[in-house]
């Protein structure tokens, strides 16, 4: 059985800081030849933010037929989830905010409907990554995106002490990332770390 | 002249929680005498920031939509009075679509300095959050806080004050809850107060 990876790159500029960070994790993820990678950029994806209308906790489903649909089982499926994102203006970037408001179905299913979001065998064996990149320096500038992450993970059943963080600040330009000392090192760790756990997980 | 009042609806859902609480902020401005006015985002047409920073060459955004229009009369009132639910910890995605469109204002002030709000502009121009929860934590709106700050500080608003109410689900809806009603509506009557008195105020000379 692959071990089944699914990274979303949250930031609406292509192949910027945040995306450079979590493909650097991909790749090391990927030098295990049985590891499946699937990458989806969110500014293409089309996911329409939540509209609150609740309807999912009768529904056990959304009533916006876009992107979701099929992310929504791909999000199911993964062992390890990953997600990259901008900080802009103190917080996750609008298009990564709205992924995690339509994650809402899970929550519904969860704690409204008392349903099984991932079959009960594989609960704890899941493991979510974030990754993001900051232009502005500040040793707080992640704190406020950090919440809503673990909200996203929380209703997707990846236990909070199963979600790995690398957030480097300081980085603006296009490309700056690749002059930072630690990060490209940092996230290829991190990558062999996570299929590491996660096989040892799945084999138990 | 009337102080002008503001109201910008960041909730998907038309007369909920929040947006009650909005509009009984707005009732109380307007009883107190002001000019006040209410966008609801979800009516509008725009799109997320692309992260382009094109802006930051040109101080304009590439993309003419609703959102300019809606940032021109921003700029243009005292008052401005954000409303959004939390969800999932934080302001709807609407709301922190319309923020992260500001990217321009902040290149024209920072990049390019062509934007600069004295401090005596910021004291007579008060920006309020109104927000809602389900959830009853203390700290479910602490999240929000910041990119609320960012947005008064991009557009030349003083962070005045919150009004924000939790444990929505518990209450069964902000109409059933003691005070948050009652709040609102006098915040409103006071903040335009206030301005008057600092419109009253000579302008300092530089």
């Amino acid at each position: 059985m692959p071990t089944k990876v699914l990274a979303f790159a949250g930031s609406p500029r292509r192949h910027g800081n945040s995306e450079t960070l979590l493909d650097w994790v991909l790749a090391s993820m990927g030098d295990d030849p049985d590891v499946t990678i699937e990458k989806i950029a969110l500014t293409e994806a089309n996911i329409s933010p939540c509209r609150g209308c609740n309807a999912c906790e009768k529904l056990n489903k959304c009533i916006q037929r876009d992107g979701m649909d099929i992310i929504h089982d791909k999000i199911i499926d993964a062992d390890c989830i990953l997600i990259s994102s901008p900080i802009f203006c103190l917080g996750l970037c609008a298009q990564v905010k709205a992924l995690v408001d339509r994650a809402q179905v899970f929550r519904s299913r969860k704690y409204v409907l008392k349903l099984p979001v991932v079959p009960p065998g594989r609960k704890g064996k899941r493991l979510g990554v974030f990754l993001a990149s900051a232009g502005q320096k500040w040793d707080y500038v992640f704190d406020a995106a950090v919440p809503s992450i673990k909200c996203f993970y929380h209703v997707t059943d990846v236990r909070d002490a199963d979600i790995s963080y690398l957030m480097i600040n300081g980085i603006d330009e296009k490309g700056a990332i690749e002059s930072h000392p630690t990060a490209k090192a940092d996230a290829q760790k991190l990558g062999k770390a996570v299929i590491a756990e996660l096989k040892k997980r799945l084999a138990a | 002249m009337a102080v002008t009042v503001l109201g910008i609806s960041g909730s998907p859902h038309r007369h909920g929680n929040t947006e009650t609480l909005l509009d009984s902020f707005l009732s109380g401005a307007e009883t107190a005498g002001a000019s006040v006015e209410k966008v609801v985002l979800r009516d509008l047409d725009y799109t997320p920031c692309k992260g382009c920073n094109a802006c930051h060459k040109t101080g304009e955004c590439i993309v003419q939509d609703d959102v300019i229009t809606l940032f021109d009369k921003i700029l243009a009132v005292d008052c401005i009075a954000v409303a959004s639910p939390i969800y999932s910890m934080g302001i709807t995605a609407e709301l922190k679509g319309l923020i992260d469109r500001g990217q321009y204002l902040w290149a024209r002030k920072f990049i390019l300095k062509t934007l600069y709000f004295s401090n005596d502009h910021i004291k007579r121009h008060k920006g309020l959050f109104i927000s809602t929860a389900g959830l009853s934590w203390d700290n479910v709106f602490d999240a929000a806080f910041p990119a609320i700050t960012a947005f008064f500080n991009g557009t030349g608003f003083e962070y005045y004050d919150n009004i924000i109410a939790n444990k929505m689900d518990q209450h069964g809806g902000i109409k059933n809850h003691p005070t948050a009603l009652t709040e609102a509506f006098e915040k409103g009557q006071t903040v335009v107060r206030v301005l008057e008195k600092g419109m009253a105020e000579p302008i300092p000379k530089k």
